[in-house]
């Protein structure tokens, strides 16, 4: 092993050991309302862990930052409300339509402005998908308003209750949804040709062709699957955050520290980033102001890329000389 | 252009004869814009381009940045901001301190902050760079709102006194206008003798191929680290004109956003063009105003449309992918082109004439 | 090789000066317009995007309102009326521009706006430095502290809201110490700061002061804080959906000391929000929220009543306060423009002059030395019992 290699091995086992440590620290510091801290910190990051998975599903077959990942969640959060609230659509139903209508819009978006420009520098997609995300937002506002609006809870809203700490059920959907997302996406990258195809057309666009992957192929699939997880992931939220027209920047903005955190490119790291994320974020807000506590995403979003840019789970990417 | 070769003092002769142009036009801007009725119009051309002059200013770096030093910057709002806290928070604690000296600490603090975050940020490429330093114009904003004994968090700084140089006050948009384009000028003629100099070769150099550059003896890490700074200094002067132009500054004239309208203006005005820059602030600056302005000037937009707040971002978004997908290397290059290609025609209309004329001999 | 050939460019740049110069020549319009005798200009920029559009719409909708009833009755004083509407997008440097044109290019008489402290703050320099009276719908205390010449308010400000939870918190609940959590944005910092100055002369004693981020979805961190000190009552200043989101972990968390909100909550968006968990919330809100509120017969009782069915005819929701900010702040100016017209330096006087006007926010008394118009006892707690608002005498 290289010295740079068994350098970065460290530095990963050091940053769970420092990670663990707050943990254990803030739980003896504060006993069960560090449990508290801690449940509350996982509902947050989880949240920002299925937002990280979608950036990394683009980011892993096409490398292209998605800056409107965040904005596809929010649609899925509003449409959830026009069909479940305004229409009265039986709540299953409301998440397919609204699933359905973001992928539609998502492939629809890759195939027109998205796959013309593959060839083009990394700056002239980045200003694309910001374009995106303020369309959605504009589209967003003219169609329901700046208000934030609510969802029902899918169980109610009776906390649960144990070991002095309190959990609302919505929470657990979420954490729920979460692991089916992981599981799933894990399994399609990994097990099936095409997943495996489309990860190869990202390092080897010639190869992953021969095997009857194009680089074209692998993009609508990769921006379709994003627009979707993020649509459901939107749904499952929206209770806990109130939908709303400018949500999108946001969890924008986190969920793409956490993937970075995680190792962009890996859906199991966008979990992991995401839950340490929103972990790091709560027992920062219990202990300063809370407004360093948004800090805290953006410090380790830099140090991470310093010091070890393929995240926690990623694999270093090689440069193209 | 194409199968023209033309001497490197023909080319340096031409661009700057095209920025003494582009100055008197712009400065005859006020003129004209004073005789057409407000009621055509609908916007306050003046008004419009003095901040269009103080983003300019940020933007002419940051295409240096982008364009010829190959870097991306997606948090430069940070710099705009520390160049017009430092001018605010002198000229409204110490009541004597004269606004151009601000200008010029805000300037110099914001290239500070750049050498100080580009030495460790600069050695990421492509997109960890672009993270890294949406991460830091983030952190910058949070600072700009907890440090409230310093910039007032998030209520701001009130009452930043108008630009005054040696008792000469800048109070008045129409005396603002002159300075700062002056200024901008100033710093567009600064651009273009550093593209034509030897650091601007070594630049681009770097921007084709950094490895090449370095197998070459370019010494790569200090020239990005180099234009960064410049850049830096350049946005914190327009952020420090900003403050005494608008004379309240609060943490939200210094989000995400800005910087993404910086980064944008450059490449929609056009990358790796010596005048990208300035074309893009004018376009992007000019066009929520024409929009806003659209259902006057067109009287038969429909009532859901005319409500313009509903429909300006909107339209705004699209545009914006718009121009990417159908004007990649941006309007510049376009403009470039269409000038070439006519001068291109001009110039063998008066070859053939002249053909002609040796040959009536 | 011969001289060089004249570029082409510089043919265009001649044109172009030509057409310009001649253009003027032939007098094609001066440079600010003549507000026409018929049509009376006021220009107003509001927030109808971004964060505070909450605020900006109803104020809108208010003005849209209001111009079409004068329009079809005997205008102001036999001249129609036109709002020209504006959006800051809550900003204060497209405020700022806003205005400027509006004075400039569209020569309205006089301004309102903006919904939020901000983005009125860039625009007070604007006002006063072109003379033109700016009616503000903003309820921070620095915008009229000091008194500057041209410039008034409509909403009670946020310093009478604070006296009067205080007041609430003294006498009523008997409470003595309290807890602040606020929204990071300017009105929240600027109302907990005020709040925290002044709660010692009401003898109460702040134990924690906490804020959270505008976009912040989950409090429960500031919440286990607060819950560790001897806080009796929770103060929340901020706009939703940051109190509603404070109300939903509270009631997560079985916290059972009194919710206390500010004004920014006086909407139903809030008990839409939080469902259950806004029962037993208070805040200090207009009398026009609970018309019964106000004694029957009088005046203002008749106009807030037309206003709400008004209101609720056109727009098919409930009137709420931003919108009564925006149809007063209307009301005081075309009302002053009944006997100053256009008049600039008229319009402030007049203003400035204004007593007994009844709005629907409260009755207005202006003065030299008071631009806020209205005083706390515009202002009444009101409790939230069963989704419903309930006047707290």
């Amino acid at each position: 092993m290289s010295t740079n290699d068994s350098r970065q091995v460290r530095l990963l086992w050091g940053s769970v050991a420092v990670v663990a440590a707050i943990v254990v620290a803030t739980l003896i510091d504060k006993g069960s309302i560090g449990l508290q801290l801690i449940l509350s910190g996982l509902t947050v990051g989880s949240i920002y862990a299925l937002v990280a998975m979608g950036f990394s599903v683009i980011y892993s077959t096409t490398r292209v930052i998605n800056f409107a990942q965040g904005g596809f969640s929010m649609l899925g959060g509003m449409l959830m409300y026009t069909f479940s609230v305004q229409a009265h659509l039986p709540p299953w139903l409301g998440l397919i339509l609204a699933v359905a209508i973001v992928t539609a819009f998502g492939a629809g978006f890759e195939r027109a402005a998205i796959n013309p420009l593959k060839d083009k520098s990394v700056i002239t997609i980045i200003i694309i998908t910001i374009g995106l995300s303020i369309f959605m937002t504009a589209v967003a506002k003219w169609i329901w308003g700046t208000d934030p609006v609510k969802i029902a809870a899918f169980t109610g809203e009776k906390p649960l209750r144990f070991l002095g700490a309190s959990l609302v059920p919505q929470s657990l959907w979420v954490f729920g949804f979460t692991l089916l997302a992981v599981v799933l996406v894990f399994a399609f990258f990994n097990r099936t040709l095409l997943g495996k195809g489309m990860r190869a057309a990202a390092d080897n666009p010639d190869a992953a062709s021969l095997v009857g992957v194009s680089s074209s192929t692998s993009s609508l699939v990769a921006w379709t699957l994003a627009a979707g997880l993020g649509a459901a992931a939107g749904v499952v939220i929206a209770p806990i955050n109130f939908a709303q027209y400018s949500a999108g920047t946001t969890l924008g903005l986190k969920g793409f520290s956490a993937a970075v955190l995680g190792g962009l490119g890996s859906a199991p790291g966008a979990v992991v980033g995401g839950l340490v994320l929103g972990v790091l974020e709560t027992i920062t807000a219990s202990y300063l102001p809370s407004g360093y506590k948004d800090a805290v995403a953006f410090l380790i979003l830099i140090l991470v890329l310093l010091v070890r840019p393929q995240g926690l789970l990623g694999k270093p990417e090689s440069v193209k000389v | 252009m194409e199968g023209q070769l033309t001497r490197q003092s023909e080319t340096n002769w031409r661009t700057y004869r095209t920025l003494i142009i582009v100055a008197v036009f712009v400065f005859l801007v006020p003129v004209w814009a004073r005789f057409i009725p407000g009621d055509v119009l609908h916007m306050d051309i003046v008004n419009i381009m003095v901040l269009a002059g103080v983003y300019a200013c940020a933007v002419i770096g940051l295409n240096l940045l982008v364009g010829y030093g190959g870097q991306i910057s997606l948090g430069h709002a940070a710099f705009f901001g520390v160049g017009a806290y430092t001018t605010a928070i002198l000229c409204t604690r110490l009541h004597w301190f004269p606004s151009w000296l601000g200008i010029i600490a805000g300037a110099a603090l914001a290239g500070v902050v750049g050498w100080l975050v580009g030495k460790p940020v600069l050695r990421l490429k492509g997109n960890y760079l672009a993270m890294a330093t949406l991460g830091l114009g983030e952190i910058a904003f949070i600072l700009f709102q907890q440090v409230k004994g310093l910039t007032g968090g998030t209520v701001g700084i009130l009452d930043i006194p108008p630009l005054s140089v040696f008792g000469l006050k800048f109070d008045t948009d129409f005396k603002l206008f002159f300075v700062v384009w002056a200024l901008v000028m100033v710093l567009m003629l600064l651009s273009i003798n550093l593209v034509y100099s030897r650091v601007g070769r070594a630049l681009r150099a770097l921007h084709s191929s950094e490895v090449a550059a370095d197998a070459m003896g370019v010494n790569t890490s200090r020239y990005k680290v180099q234009v960064f700074v410049l850049s830096a200094v350049f946005a914190g002067l327009g952020g420090a004109l900003f403050a005494h132009f608008q004379k309240y500054i609060n943490p939200e004239s210094f989000t995400l956003a800005l910087s993404i309208l910086f980064i944008t203006m450059v490449v929609v005005g056009g990358m790796g063009n010596i005048w990208g820059g300035l074309v893009g602030v004018v376009i992007l600056t000019f066009l929520p105003s024409v929009i806003q302005a659209l259902p006057q000037w067109i009287p038969g937009l429909p009532s859901g449309l005319s409500n313009f707040s509903n429909y300006e971002l909107v339209l705004y978004g699209l545009l914006l992918i718009g121009f990417m997908i159908f004007l990649p290397k941006g309007v510049a290059y376009g403009l470039a082109r269409a000038g070439g290609f006519t001068e291109m025609r001009a110039r063998h209309l008066r070859d053939r004439i002249k053909a002609r004329k040796i040959e009536s001999h | 090789m011969g001289s060089r050939s004249l570029p082409w460019k510089l043919p265009v740049l001649l044109l172009c000066t030509i057409v310009a110069v001649s253009l003027s020549a032939t007098g094609c319009g001066k440079k600010t317009v003549n507000p026409s005798a018929s049509v009376y200009k006021i220009g107003a920029v509001l927030s109808l995007s971004g964060p505070a559009a909450p605020l900006g719409q109803p104020e809108q909708n208010s003005l849209l309102m209001l111009e079409e009833q004068l329009n079809a009755g005997e205008g102001v004083n036999g001249h129609k009326v036109q709002f020209i509407i504006e959006d800051d997008q809550s900003n204060p440097a497209n405020a700022a521009a806003a205005i400027t044109k509006l004075i400039n290019q569209e020569g309205v008489s006089a301004m309102i706006g903006s919904s939020s402290t901000g983005a009125t703050l860039a625009m007070v320099p604007v006002a006063e430095a072109a003379k033109v009276t700016l009616v503000c719908c903003a309820a921070g205390t620095a915008i009229t502290k000091p008194v500057k010449k041209y410039i008034f308010r409509t909403p009670p400000t946020d310093s009478m809201a604070i006296d009067k939870v205080l007041a609430y918190l003294k006498t009523n609940l008997k409470i003595k110490q309290i807890a602040i959590l606020h929204d990071a944005n300017a009105y929240g910092t600027g109302g907990a700061t005020e709040l925290a100055a002044k709660a010692p002369t009401a003898g109460i004693q702040v134990v924690a002061n906490e804020s959270y981020g505008s976009t912040d979805t989950d409090m429960t961190a500031q919440l286990t804080k607060i819950q560790q000190t001897p806080a009796q009552a929770l103060v929340v200043w901020g706009t939703n959906p940051g109190p509603a989101s404070i109300a939903k972990n509270m009631q997560q968390l079985a916290m059972k000391i009194p919710f206390i909100g500010s004004n920014g909550i006086a909407n139903k968006t809030f008990i839409t929000l939080a469902g259950t968990a806004a029962n037993g919330v208070s805040f200090p809100g207009g009398r026009m929220l609970i018309p019964a509120s106000i004694p029957t017969g009088t005046e203002w009782r008749n106009a807030v009543d037309k206003f709400t069915a008004d209101y609720k005819a056109k727009y098919g929701k409930d009137a709420d306060t931003f919108a009564a900010h925006g149809w007063d702040a209307g009301t005081i100016l075309t009302t002053a423009m009944k006997t100053a017209g256009t008049d600039k330096t008229m319009i402030q006087s007049t203003v400035q002059a204004t007593k007994g006007l009844v709005g629907i926010d409260g009755i207005y008394n202006y003065s030299a030395t008071n631009h806020d118009g209205l005083t706390v006892s515009d202002l009444m707690m009101i409790q939230i019992q069963n989704g419903a608002w309930v006047q707290i005498k």
